[in-house]
């Protein structure tokens, strides 16, 4: 920035340029009683062009808070941000490499399919996932889940974090004949009791909590996920008003949007689906409708093919439609074993 | 909360061991398990013995707990519950002290909104605790048929219909989490017409398709309703011809019989499946 857009009197922003002054870093590390000796003015009057100065500094660190108030980001500080953010793996190559990688952080996934094909699962496997320590490559955070339907099963939890622990350990084992990094044993149960889990049985319920979600988190600063199994089950009951509940949920997206930014935390809903009766013929699709759909950033379809569950890529900015087969094992959700192509792109 | 915290979750044991191998324990309790099968495949049967094991002591697979029994078929098997009571009460005499048949606690309901009118007075009676044992599991039996005369088939009832779903689904969950209840729904099956591959691709569970006796069949009350439980097992029945008797007058086929237990979908399940027999002692699981 240069000292010419300083909100400074033409005569002032003269007399610096004059003297030589041209850019704020000359600026910088100067004294009040230099700069009044070189322009020839009152040392107040230098001391206050100096204090401009340095706002304008401030406002070019893109780091501070203040600059989404102030002006905005440019694309490519985004851009540069984005690579550098973590994603949380599924544990299953080929879904992350359609995904991009994992689920992102500061977005809001949408995941839906139907009955049995394995929601929950992947659930449970992001919420362990999202654990994994920083020297093997994750976030090391924890995981808050919200269960609507009392699908989580704890046994199940369990059994999926004795198999990640396995995995864990024998990759920092890799890691270790390199360096001689000291390995901290997790055990299943701690991971468990990094998920913050909560039983919903009321859309009353869901709203309050999703409103209290902003002060839990900021008291948990280290919740990376928030999942939502699933987002639909209380809301697909009569309301008087449809009206009502597309706000209601509208709200909802937006509070969780909003918690993704501000958290820095990735945001996963699981959703249902039905049966939609378009021009005569029935097609499957997620429930909660049109209005619903524009609510999340990405939405994820599961669905079967032939025996395979495969994953589809619906909706999202920035990653391509394509579509990837996994299975879900005894210890989580891992690659799917056929030899079929496993990766389509659309 | 966290969810070690729910550690160990509790089972109601089915009553074989075979069985509840096959289902991981048992019926978890905080979690709606439906039972799908065509008329006469046992299902009235599991819930019977369900509603006996129930009053075990945890240490063998009970729950301490007497039962809440809602019938829409008429009439309730009394009798068949007896005669299960009594080898139930002869097998474990030294557990069970009064008669069993008295901690089961029936009540008949005709349809929909009669289940959504009782359900306030049903939490009440889970709360009270009047009962001698309280009461930690609710078998309907079947939800099917709640649903069978009022509805027709155009968009406007089905509609209102799965509003129902979520609704009656909504309140047995939540009574199920408040005082930790197993619940045990059954269902029927419909015939299944149609592609080779399900409704429009549509495919829900483990296996690609479900048969029993020779039909292809599909669980009634549709996609909605199958997102309203947490975990379903299918029972099918099979006839087999196992072999040929010859008296002399006839060529009789000696049939039998093949029962299968299949978990379509649970949380905490993978896929499996079990062979099991009714005998007049109840329903076993058979190691094949």
């Amino acid at each position: 920035m240069e000292v010419g857009r300083l909100p400074l009197s033409a005569s002032q922003r003269g007399k610096l340029i004059s003297a030589g002054y041209t850019t704020l870093a000359s600026l910088s590390s100067i004294s009040p009683s230099d700069l009044a000796r070189d322009l020839q003015v009152p040392e107040s009057e230098a001391f206050e062009m100096l204090k401009v100065a340095k706002l304008g500094c401030g406002l070019e660190q893109p780091d501070k808070h203040t600059a989404i108030v102030n002006g905005a980001q440019t694309a490519w500080d985004i851009l540069n941000e984005e690579r550098l953010l973590p994603r949380i793996t599924t544990s299953c190559a080929d879904l992350d490499k359609i995904l991009g990688g994992g689920i992102n952080c500061k977005e809001v996934t949408e995941i839906g399919g139907v009955p049995g094909i394995g929601k929950t699962q992947l659930g449970i496997q992001l919420a362990v996932n999202v654990q994994i320590p920083v020297d093997c490559g994750g976030l090391g955070g924890k995981a808050v889940y919200i269960d609507t339907e009392g699908s989580f099963m704890v046994e199940r939890a369990l059994q999926i974090a004795e198999a990640s622990v396995v995995n864990w350990s024998s990759y920092s084992e890799l890691l270790r004949k390199e360096s001689q990094a000291c390995q901290v044993e997790i055990q299943p149960t701690d991971i468990l009791e990094k998920i913050y889990y909560f039983r919903i049985c009321t859309s009353t319920e869901q709203i309050a909590l999703i409103n209290y979600l902003d002060q839990f988190i900021s008291e948990h600063k280290d919740v990376k996920i928030v999942i939502i199994d699933s987002v639909t089950f209380h809301f697909r009951q009569d309301f008087e008003d449809f009206a009502l509940r597309n706000r209601l949920l509208g709200g909802m997206a937006l509070k969780l949007m909003n918690l993704g930014k501000k958290y820095n935390l990735a945001v996963v809903i699981f959703n249902q689906v039905t049966t939609k009766c378009t021009e005569g013929s029935f097609q499957l699709s997620l429930a909660l409708g049109d209005s619903w759909s524009h609510c999340c950033t990405n939405r994820v379809i599961l669905y079967w093919n032939g025996d395979e569950r495969n994953a589809y890529i619906d909706k999202s900015p920035s990653l391509r439609s394509a579509s990837a087969s996994f299975s879900v094992t005894s210890g989580g959700i891992r690659n799917s074993a056929s030899k079929h192509k496993r990766i389509r792109v659309m | 909360m966290n969810p070690s915290n729910l550690l160990p979750s509790q089972n109601l044991t089915m009553g074989c061991p075979v069985l509840d191998r096959c289902l991981g324990g048992g019926i978890p309790c905080n979690s709606l398990t439906e039972l799908v099968a065509e008329s006469s495949c046992g299902k009235t049967q599991f819930c019977l013995q369900l509603t006996l094991f129930a009053q075990l002591p945890p240490s063998h697979g009970g729950l301490s707990a007497s039962s809440l029994y809602l019938h829409t078929e008429f009439p309730f098997p009394f009798r068949r519950l007896r005669h299960l009571s009594h080898s139930f009460r002869s097998s474990h005499a030294n557990l069970i002290l009064s008669n069993p048949y008295e901690d089961v606690y029936v009540h008949a309901v005709h349809d929909a909104h009669h289940l959504l009118d009782i359900m306030p007075k049903i939490e009440c009676f889970v709360a009270s605790r009047k009962t001698r044992l309280p009461v930690r599991l609710i078998v309907i039996d079947s939800i099917a048929a709640l649903f069978r005369s009022e509805f027709g088939n155009n968009p406007l009832d089905l509609k209102r219909r799965s509003f129902l779903f979520f609704e009656i689904s909504g309140m047995l969950k939540l009574l199920a989490r408040k005082y930790g209840l197993a619940v045990v729904v059954t269902n029927q099956v419909v015939d299944f017409m149609g592609e080779v591959e399900g409704i429009s691709g549509m495919r829900v569970g483990n296996l690609s398709s479900l048969h029993s006796s020779g039909r292809r069949v599909c669980p009634a009350l549709g996609l909605a309703w199958s997102h309203c439980v947490n975990s379903r097992l299918f029972l099918s029945r099979n006839e087999e011809i196992v072999g040929r008797e010859n008296d002399g007058l006839e060529d009789d086929l000696c049939r039998q019989t093949r029962r299968r237990l299949d978990v379509v979908f649970a949380p905490h399940l993978p896929p499996s499946s079990c062979e099991f027999v009714i005998t007049k002692q109840g329903v076993f699981g058979v190691d094949r």
